[in-house]
């Protein structure tokens, strides 16, 4: 077990190497100077020697497998320098972004698996009733508003209409809840159907009779049983959302002020804030890999029959 | 989900008694209020750029002088001022009894120290004028201070008055190798605040500073969300979070439009902060000539658009420069729409049409440009849009390129481009920041101008201007070279951009500041509570 985790965290290496060449190419191919960029976000012009300057100061003006090599010395170190724009160190912020982050994610996660478990289950067991069709439609909902469009919604009825929630900023649970509501309503859209698919598969199978046959109560059946076998899927699907959570959910971090890592990053690629981009994409690619791992080690907890050894070759 | 969303939401309809409660008390605080604002506020340096916020930096660093309406001058932190008649030494005789808000004091030392940590970084500041002709900086006694220049610059003044570099931190900010370029210890300074609590990205809590020497403002504490959304903004306003929202396009205008017809509400806009001008570059064959570009000049119809695209928000424009700079107050004759006169003057000029054509031609050349615009603008958009419509019916075919401003900025240095909407700088810059680009090579105006007759002699007038001492003749020449813009059609102007400020009726007055980069809470009057 612990040398599966070493060969998937050693695979790291290679997946952030190939991460900042792409960045790299990618900064370098845009046609935005990121000191010409710095000057217009300072309100300068971006006179000739203004711009050397600049250049000068962010070492833009040496040869460009030079800088590269500079890059890949600093992530090594984890020393990924100043902010361009801040002249802040970029680790300290990022630091400081990602509790902000977290908590969004962590309480997205939760409020949509505690709504489209139970709604998944029930939708499954009575299919074609109302919970079904209600799950139906929780699902078009879901995947068909946009987010910021939801968000402005749910601002409007219940932060400015009915003045029950603050309309945005981060402070106590209640600041929760607007933006916790609009990431989840995807999430629970997916993965309610997801759950639904996945118990009429497993009620299907022949173990299920066999329970039925040994005259075990149907709750028994379908929440020991059916249920643990079926929510594999949507094990999976969480892990990829988790990371894609935790790595800002940039609409919603806009729309309701949260102060967290999307709205940085997004800052970051208008200002073409090198060293910021450079530190996200390490911090990204790592949190899927990690997140990835993550829901391997629940799936093989919870089914055995896992190959651990198919699973390390893969 | 339903039964789930419902619970939470009673238990926070429960609570929002409580909330409102704590709201109301929150209000009760005297003369305080709350404004947004899309970034924040950044680290107050005085003498840095990025990532602070001029605003803020206004609010906690003075100048030596003040810029007011209609351009005039008054002391700030210098009481007085000599200058002297070559216009290279000025001497500035500073305020006494004023002290930072730690409560050190103010004197020409910290003057001093302040200027030399500035012009360190020379390069960094060139982009304004005084930079450039700096000589000297002297301590003359522990209250005057004296600048020598290298040669006579008469807008010192007016660059002294602009929010950064040139405002003062005290002592105990300065880090231990006096370089401020590379961060400050703490922000102090002389102005009526000082920052009271600050978390990055969320909030900045500003109170009056104890040690202030001039009057302290009516509002007694400014707190400022950061709120980067417009449309969250508006919500928050609405909700009674906000008591005023201010800014150039911090809202849209749909938005705008909405609350200014709300009663509870009370909208204003201030006096024109900047243009949005037109460039026909000259350099391009085809619009060196006057003829085509005045008749581009006149074949549109300015006003319908202005009011049409921004309903009000912004002015339609008969003058570069509006009157209310210094030097500017003087009559131009407006070039006004007129489609016979445009279609006459491209006739005249060889631009024909040809038969069952809808472009003109002229020795097989179509009469055709390149207009870009700033593609997250929708104002710029509609107005492209617009013009490409007049223009087309005239016979010019404009095709649009919607680019990212950094972009658009590197083609305009490149004199890369036919036709792009161009801005001044506003007060207290203009109009010298303007007429300096107007001559200098590299800003993209010079490069517009480039087939103008007369632009050497323009070129001259401009540097005598620059360094001229006499006012009488500085305003002739000013009434020379914009007379000169004003013919030549190269820089057409369309709107007047104004700051909009909208409030909730806690505030009884509101002023917008002169200088476009400064707070307006000196500004605000609240109504009793």
């Amino acid at each position: 077990m612990i040398g599966y985790i070493g060969r998937r965290i050693v695979a790291i290496v290679p997946i952030v190497f190939i991460a900042t060449l792409i960045t790299f190419a990618l900064i370098h191919i845009s046609p935005i100077d990121p000191a010409e960029a710095y000057l217009t976000a300072a309100h300068i012009y971006p006179t000739d020697e203004l711009l050397q300057q600049k250049r000068h100061e962010f070492g833009l003006d040496r040869p460009l497998l030079v800088q590269y090599v500079h890059t890949l010395g600093n992530i090594a170190t984890l020393d990924f320098g100043k902010s361009y724009l801040t002249n802040q160190p970029v680790w300290n912020e990022v630091v400081s972004k990602l509790p902000a982050t977290a908590e969004l994610a962590f309480w997205s996660m939760l409020f949509s698996a505690l709504v489209s478990i139970p709604l998944g289950v029930l939708a499954a067991v009575y299919k074609n009733s109302w919970i079904d069709m209600l799950s139906r439609i929780i699902a078009y909902l879901g995947a068909s508003i946009p987010q910021f469009w939801l968000g402005y919604l749910l601002i409007f009825f219940f932060a400015v209409k009915l003045d029950w929630l603050p309309v945005e900023g981060r402070g106590d649970w209640r600041n929760l809840v607007l933006p916790t509501m609009t990431l989840s309503m995807v999430l629970i859209a997916v993965y309610t159907r997801l759950l639904r698919a996945s118990m009429l598969d497993q009620l299907q199978e022949t173990y299920v009779q066999y329970a039925r046959m040994r005259g075990l109560r149907e709750q028994v059946i379908m929440l020991k049983h059916v249920l643990k076998m079926a929510i594999m899927p949507l094990i999976s699907g969480m892990g990829i959302n988790l990371g894609k959570l935790l790595t800002g959910t940039i609409i919603v971090e806009q729309v309701f002020s949260w102060p967290g890592f999307g709205r940085y990053f997004v800052e970051a690629i208008f200002n073409r804030d090198i060293p910021v981009i450079q530190c996200y994409i390490f911090f990204a690619a790592c949190l899927f890999i990690l997140c990835n791992l993550l829901v391997d080690l629940v799936q093989l907890y919870m089914d055995p029959r896992i190959s651990l050894k198919g699973r390390a070759k893969r | 989900m339903i039964v789930l969303v419902t619970i939470l939401l009673v238990v926070a309809g429960c609570s929002s008694n409580q909330d409102s409660t704590t709201a109301t008390d929150n209000k009760a605080v005297p003369k305080s209020i709350t404004m947004s604002w899309p970034r924040d506020i950044g680290t107050m340096n005085p003498h840095t750029y990025n990532p602070s916020q001029l605003f803020a930096q206004s609010m906690m660093y003075e100048p030596l002088v003040s810029y007011q309406s209609n351009g005039k001058l008054t002391p700030a932190l210098a009481k007085s001022w000599d200058i002297s008649k070559d216009g290279k030494v000025y001497t500035f005789h500073l305020r006494p009894n004023v002290k930072f808000s730690d409560g050190t004091p103010f004197n020409a030392d910290i003057v001093k120290k302040n200027f030399d940590a500035v012009l360190k970084h020379k390069d960094t500041h060139s982009w304004l004028g005084i930079v450039g002709v700096i000589d000297q900086t002297e301590v003359v006694d522990d209250h005057t201070f004296r600048l020598t220049l290298t040669e006579p610059y008469y807008p010192v003044l007016q660059d002294l008055s602009v929010v950064r570099p040139f405002r003062f931190l005290g002592a105990a900010g300065f880090p231990d190798n006096g370089d401020t370029a590379e961060g400050i210890k703490e922000p102090v300074g002389t102005g009526p605040w000082l920052l009271s609590e600050y978390k990055q990205d969320e909030y900045a809590v500003f109170k009056q500073n104890p040690n202030y020497w001039g009057t302290l403002p009516d509002v007694q504490q400014v707190t400022i969300k950061i709120i980067p959304d417009a449309e969250t903004r508006v919500a928050a306003f609405e909700k009674g979070d906000l008591d005023l929202i201010y800014g150039e396009g911090v809202i849209s205008l749909d938005a705008f439009n909405q609350l200014r017809e709300n009663q509870e509400y009370t909208t204003q806009l201030s006096e024109p902060v900047g243009t949005r001008s037109l460039l026909l570059n000259s350099s391009n064959p085809k619009l060196a000539d006057i003829r085509v570009r005045t008749a581009l000049n006149q074949g549109f119809n300015k006003k319908d658009m202005v009011e049409g695209i921004t309903s009000g928000l912004e002015e339609p424009a008969d003058s570069i420069l509006s009157k209310n700079y210094p030097y500017t107050n003087i009559d131009l004759k407006p070039v006004t729409y007129n489609v016979a006169s445009s279609q006459a003057l491209l006739d005249e000029a060889g631009w024909k049409l040809p038969a069952g054509g809808t472009v003109r031609e002229k020795n097989g050349e179509p009469l055709e440009f390149e207009l870009i615009y700033d593609k997250t603008d929708p104002i710029q958009k509609a107005m492209a849009e617009t013009i490409q419509a007049e223009w087309g019916a005239l016979g010019a075919k404009v095709n649009l390129s919607g680019l990212e401003l950094t972009v658009q900025i590197k083609r305009l240095k490149a004199n890369d481009f036919d036709l792009y909407f161009w801005y001044n700088y506003g007060a207290p810059y203009d109009p010298h920041s303007f007429i300096n680009v107007v001559a200098s090579p590299g800003f993209g105006i010079s490069e517009t101008l480039s087939a103008v007759p007369n632009k050497k002699e323009l070129d001259q007038q401009i540097r005598a201007t620059l360094s001229s001492t006499d006012e009488t003749k500085r305003q002739e020449l000013y009434r020379s070279i914009l007379t000169t813009l004003q013919e030549q059609s190269a820089i057409v102007p369309i709107s007047y951009i104004k700051k909009t400020a909208v409030y909730h009726k806690n505030i009884a007055q509101f002023v917008f500041p002169a200088n476009r980069d400064e707070n307006p809470f000196s500004g605000i009057t609240l109504n009793a509570q």
